[in-house]
């Protein structure tokens, strides 16, 4: 039963460089998973992405969100020392059609991301009625 | 009288009789896992409770912008202590029907000559952005020199 093929080890929280075609260079955020009772339930850290920023694309069996940051380190600043990566957020979640897309909410609220990914009818537990 | 060979076909390279693949694959592979488990778990632990900073300067300022998504606003907290930057803060996560509290905080040691008591703060976006005016003796000087 794989629900969320990308859920399982997302549950440890990740953050691996990685190179995207698209993006350049991209760093995957921290992000949390909660199966509940009629969604998943999404979290995603994106310290320094806006609202304008951030990209939640849903498409066949794919939720990529790509977040932009919103600040730029001026010219005449300095870097003494530095531990952000300032390069773009990309995550992509893999499901087999166990969401159910026109549903999916989401909430952008001080660099955090909160996402309810709302099971499709045909997984969720239902009682039956035995005549 | 038959020979049985007990070793997997798969892992013997053809006619030589030299495994081309080590015979501790298993083993190396389980010790990879095992490490990146608790390499991973070290590392949510360590950014838990240290959050990334950076440190800017220009002519005027020292600036601090430390990765703080989620965090209670009225919770941040910002000291200035003997010359070093102490940031703490605290993020109350829901999940499920529990609500957990994290607590962060971290002591960052800055250059000298900081006006103490002009230093201003903003959170935006999950960032905590830190401005820390230079005293004037601090800031790069220029100096005229008359070349005869």
């Amino acid at each position: 039963m794989s629900l969320f093929n990308s859920l399982i080890q997302s549950r440890v929280r990740h953050a691996d460089r990685m190179d995207d075609e698209r993006l350049g260079q991209a760093v995957k955020p921290y992000h949390e998973i909660v199966d509940s009772k009629d969604d998943y339930e999404l979290t995603v850290y994106l310290p320094g992405v806006s609202k304008g920023g951030l990209q939640i694309t849903a498409e066949n069996n794919e939720l990529r969100i790509v977040g932009q940051p919103a600040w730029k380190r001026p010219d005449n600043w300095v870097t003494l020392y530095n531990e952000s990566a300032e390069v773009p957020f990309e995550l992509a979640l893999e499901h087999d059609h166990s969401v159910d897309i026109e549903k999916i909410h989401a909430e952008l609220r001080d660099g955090v991301l909160r996402v309810s990914l709302p099971k499709s009818e045909a997984i969720r537990p239902r009682k039956i009625a035995v005549s | 009288m038959r020979m049985v060979r007990y070793a997997d076909q798969n892992n013997r390279s053809s006619g030589s009789g030299f495994t081309a693949v080590s015979p501790w694959t298993g083993l190396e592979n389980e010790i990879d896992r095992l490490f990146n488990t608790a390499l991973t778990s070290f590392g949510t632990n360590r950014i838990g409770h240290q959050f990334p900073v950076g440190v800017y300067e220009d002519a005027n300022n020292t600036y601090v912008r430390a990765e703080l998504p989620g965090v209670n606003r009225e919770g941040i907290n910002v000291e200035m202590v003997d010359g070093s930057l102490n940031i703490s803060a605290t993020r109350k996560q829901k999940i499920g029907d529990t609500e957990e509290s994290y607590s962060f905080s971290r002591s960052i040691n800055l250059p000298e000559g900081i006006h103490t008591d002009r230093v201003a703060a903003t959170y935006e976006n999950g960032i905590l952005a830190i401005t820390l005016p230079k005293r004037e003796e601090a800031k790069p000087k220029k100096i005229s020199v008359a070349v005869n």
